[in-house]
């Protein structure tokens, strides 16, 4: 592995650093998909910079895709998720969903 | 070049992050995707960075936008900035572990067995053709969730009107 995957697999680290601290200490909603999303980034770029590294990148584009393609119906899901709780608790907080009732 | 790339993309992810106003964060999101885009077509991978822009940087930011419009008002949210010092230290922790583990193993990946040939579209329908029908599904199972929780939601706002 040359030095240039290295390098760019210490930037895939920050950004699945950066998600993760997003996904542990925030409380709004919104800002949890956020997180999600920046994780996304970094697995995206850990494929595509390994499928550069090793001269596959055809395959790497392929998976790279998928995790996109599942990365939207994700987030599209969960952001309808987001909007109906809105409804119901008037907040996007998450300390708000501790109350099952209704 | 790709270094400064590098550092754009991380700088504005961490922006999304710390930002206090949501708005600003979803658009600081869809920057991080522009840097990520130019770096994929730098490294020569087309196909993922046309994705990246098209749907990441432009479909997904007009999906934030609109929930962020439309739940404006009471979003209100008292973020605890107090892990804020803990966090990177347990991290960068993790991954001096991580790397002294990786270190031994990273010798032991087999490498593939040829180099690819063809052209993207024969891999992708050809070699990941099971990888195309699960996206189908996923989208499929995604337009049916948000369908019926919009659906669910407009039940349960006249029931409530009624009440």
């Amino acid at each position: 592995m040359n030095n240039m995957w290295i390098l760019n697999m210490g930037f895939v680290a920050l950004l699945i650093g950066a998600g993760l601290y997003c996904l542990l200490t925030m409380r709004n909603m919104v800002k949890l998909l956020i997180g999600v999303e920046i994780i996304a980034k970094g697995i995206t770029l850990a494929l595509i910079a390994s499928g550069y590294a090793r001269d596959n990148l055809l395959v790497a584009q392929s998976l790279a895709i998928t995790v996109i393609v599942v990365d939207v119906a994700v987030i599209a899901t969960a952001l309808a998720i987001i909007i109906n709780i809105n409804r119901h608790t008037k907040s996007l907080d998450v300390r708000k969903l501790t109350k099952l009732k209704g | 070049m790709h270094f400064f790339l590098m550092i754009g993309l991380v700088a504005f992810s961490i922006l999304a992050v710390l930002s206090r106003d949501l708005l600003r964060s979803a658009i600081s999101l869809a920057v991080a995707s522009i840097f990520l885009a130019v770096i994929f077509f730098r490294m020569n991978a087309v196909y993922a960075g046309v994705f990246e822009v098209s749907v990441v940087a432009g479909l997904i930011t007009v999906l934030f936008i609109t929930t962020i419009a439309l739940t404006r008002g009471d979003q209100e949210v008292i973020e605890n900035k107090r892990h804020l010092l803990i966090f990177p230290l347990f991290f960068l922790i993790l991954i001096i572990i991580d790397i002294l583990v990786m270190k031994n193993l990273l010798g032991k990946i087999p490498a593939m067995v040829s180099s690819e040939t063809g052209t993207f579209g024969e891999v992708l329908w050809n070699q990941r053709t099971f990888d195309l029908v699960g996206q189908i599904g996923v989208i499929f199972a995604g337009v049916l969730a948000v369908l019926a929780l919009f659906r669910q939601g407009g039940k349960n706002h006249d029931g409530g009107k009624n009440e």
